[in-house]
């Protein structure tokens, strides 16, 4: 089994009640050609297969907030590395997106991006740094740019920004 | 910061401070104070092709008390501001400040309309002697920065380094 | 070599490794709290050089952000113009001709030479060697010269456009680069090896030093020389080919111990591979336009999109999030350094003050890239 597919199954077991439908390849292939043809609705949480040469990504993970810990964990077991945390503002969906993106360092390639969306009034998901230590200035960055909070972050002090800055610059209303 | 009273000195010389202008120009020892891209041209100025050397500033000291020209090279933002300025007066009379690169000179390529981190030029709360245009200036222009200020301190240009006119375009076939 | 702290707290002072500072190449700051000359904790402060570069992308166009790619590292500038250009090119479906790429190998490669061999130079330096600064510069001096002739600039190269580059390459450059490989080859045993690498003084300082294992980089996310040196094969131009890395034979340079040599090594057999992947490219270049033909205003379709290259210092990667419109919604930039900079607080732990330095050294930081 390529390593695709290895950490497709391992990340499904987030999606207990998907995991049944998703045995058949020929249907998997049709849902994931359906899941790009409906881009333009919204996304159900799930696994995605991507193709590499137009998005640079091979897996995209949808899912809630308070089970982005339980997808590192998994990723870190499987051998993988944080190679960024983002945040994203959707202004006009009045949500905030943090984008995980996962990558490893031997022969099988597969990047995996991990996604999930906060309400953007009080964006709170729980820190990975205790899985991967990495991730501890990637959320002290996202949080200077947005706000999001990371609960359980042992240190969330601006890294970038001033230590008295009461501002998050990239919010797409930030007027400086 | 508050204003600064800078007495004048307790004795005056007369022709001997032409003497002394003479001296500090030629031997202008330049503080370490790379910031960014910048930095890299003003090594590169220090190496052997460029050789700063010659005008006798190849000597850069990391200390701001042991220098006497702070060739501000990079951009300065407003974490950094305090630095600066706390450099700047930890250097003993008689100093000068050369703003090397657009960010030096007026925040350069990071002057837009969302700026809400970087110091539109070190012009704002220090006194700039020389500008240096560029992005980053080349190592010529540095040197070409260096003359001016000797020829700022002693009150005329080194001889042997005539300012050279811009050609006419199309002059050089 | 790391011993265990055995003082009190109250036996403890805080010294401030400031902003300006000869060896930390930038500005940066580390916090440290010091036992004598043992460090107790080691925090860096950075943010003093954050020039806004993901905002300043958002408030214009695709093409107005090139200028930023080459300010953010500017020693190998022309790798994250390569990687910018791979993401956009990517997200809008431009098709790139042959003849750019390996335009855009070649100028890459010396690039990398010239950000290798200042590396070296400011390592040396930071232990103490003032004289091998003169050398390396002067070779780098002959790589600018080249660059300049085809780029314009010396430092901050803004020479990719999407979809090909802004100017051809001519029979000078070739010879030039031709003759500069040979002169290089014959230097670097004589000056650089003989005379620095087998220098009992820097083997004493830097063997054994800052000892980094493969699982550290795995939990910090570290990649480039600093995880190649700790034992890992990992270079995207190899495991996630990109261009036309394929069609060149190169090996990838990988050290076992994980000290501050082991990187040194790593960095100093890069220098020599990509000499032969220049050579190779030279032999195979072939003739054709320069410039694909693309939308003046370009607008990629909706969406995420992510692209990776190898710059001198590791992954440089990027994320795009496309609204469809003529700005970009949001441009994340990931930047080695800021990886391989955040092992520094545990490594760093009852290492000799003046050892600690070595290890970053070994690091190769390049700050405006860490802060954007």
């Amino acid at each position: 089994m390529s390593m695709i597919e290895k950490t497709r199954e391992a990340l499904l077991s987030l999606y207990p009640d998907q995991v049944a439908a998703s045995d058949d390849p020929e249907k998997k292939e049709e849902e994931s050609a359906q899941e790009e043809a409906a881009a333009g609705e919204e996304r159900q949480p799930g696994v995605m297969i991507t193709d590499y040469m137009t998005r640079g990504t091979h897996l995209d993970l949808l899912c809630e907030a308070d089970q982005v810990v339980a997808a590192a964990e998994i990723m870190d077991r499987l051998g993988y590395f944080l190679e960024a945390i983002s945040g994203v503002d959707r202004i006009k969906e009045k949500k905030m997106e943090v984008i995980y993106d996962y990558n490893r360092s031997d022969e099988q390639a597969c990047r995996v991006v991990v996604r999930a969306f906060l309400p953007r009034e009080k964006p709170e998901i729980p820190t990975v740094s205790e899985v991967f230590p990495a991730a501890s200035w990637h959320e002290r960055e996202t949080h200077d740019f947005f706000g999001i909070r990371f609960t359980g972050h042992p240190y969330l002090v601006p890294l970038l920004l001033p230590e008295d800055a009461d501002f998050h610059p990239l919010l797409k209303d930030f007027k400086p | 910061m508050g204003k600064e009273n800078v007495p004048s000195s307790v004795i005056q010389f007369a022709a001997l401070d032409t003497l002394l202008n003479l001296g500090r120009a030629n031997s202008l020892w330049p503080m370490t104070f790379g910031l960014a891209c910048c930095a890299i041209e003003m090594m590169c100025t220090g190496g052997s092709r460029w050789d700063i050397s010659r005008f006798g500033a190849e000597v850069f000291r990391p200390s701001p008390r042991q220098s006497d020209v702070m060739i501000v090279a990079g951009t300065i933002t407003k974490k950094m501001a305090p630095g600066v300025k706390t450099l700047y007066d930890q250097m003993p009379e008689p100093k000068w400040v050369i703003a090397m690169g657009n960010c030096a000179i007026s925040g350069g390529p990071f002057k837009f309309k969302g700026n809400y981190n970087v110091v539109e030029g070190a012009d704002q709360f220090l006194p700039v002697d020389v500008y240096i245009p560029g992005c980053p200036p080349r190592p010529e222009a540095l040197l070409e920065g260096i003359m001016v200020l000797e020829e700022k301190i002693i009150g005329k240009r080194r001889k042997s380094w005539p300012r050279r006119q811009p050609e006419k375009i199309g002059s050089l076939t | 070599m790391s011993v265990p702290i055995t003082c009190r707290p109250d036996e403890t002072f805080v010294l401030n490794l400031g902003p300006q500072h000869p060896a930390t190449h930038g500005v940066l700051r580390v916090k440290l709290t010091m036992d004598g000359e043992y460090i107790v904790k080691a925090e860096p402060v950075l943010g003093y050089i954050h020039r806004m570069h993901e905002k300043m992308a958002e408030a214009g166009t695709y093409a107005q952000f090139m200028n930023n790619t080459a300010r953010m590292d500017y020693l190998h500038a022309l790798a994250y113009n390569h990687g910018y250009c791979l993401t956009v090119e990517r997200a809008a479906g431009i098709e790139v001709p042959e003849r750019v790429e390996y335009i855009r190998v070649i100028t890459v490669e010396l690039n990398r030479i010239s950000s290798h061999l200042l590396w070296w130079a400011a390592f040396v330096l930071d232990l103490g060697g003032f004289t091998p600064l003169l050398y390396a510069f002067d070779d780098r001096e002959k790589i600018l010269d080249l660059l300049e002739s085809v780029t314009g600039s010396r430092l901050t190269y803004c020479y990719f456009r999407f979809g090909g580059v802004y100017n051809d390459i001519d029979d000078n450059f070739i010879e030039g680069t031709r003759a500069f490989l040979t002169r290089l080859r014959s230097r670097l045993p004589r000056i650089y090896h003989d005379l620095v690498t087998g220098n009992i003084i820097l083997r004493k300082r830097i063997e054994k030093i800052g000892v980094v294992s493969k699982e550290q980089c795995r939990r910090y996310g570290a990649t480039g020389p600093v995880l190649r040196g700790s034992g890992v094969c990992y270079d995207v131009r190899r495991n996630e080919p990109y261009s036309v890395y394929p069609n060149f034979d190169f090996d990838v340079p990988v050290y076992e111990e994980g000290d501050s040599m082991a990187r040194y090594m790593v960095r100093m057999d890069e220098i020599e591979q990509s000499m032969r992947i220049i050579e190779q490219a030279l032999d195979q270049l072939p003739e054709g336009p320069i410039q694909a033909k693309v939308p003046k205003i370009l607008k990629p379709p909706e969406g995420d999109y992510y692209g990776a290259v190898e710059a001198a210092r590791g992954t440089f990667g990027c994320r795009l999030v496309s609204d469809g419109t003529k700005t970009p919604y949001r441009l994340k930039l990931r930047s080695p350094t800021y990886c391989n900079l955040s092992m520094f607080g545990e490594i760093a732990e009852g290492m000799l003050l003046a050892d600690a330095l070595a290890f970053m050294g070994s690091l190769d930081l390049v700050i405006p890239e860490i802060d954007r």
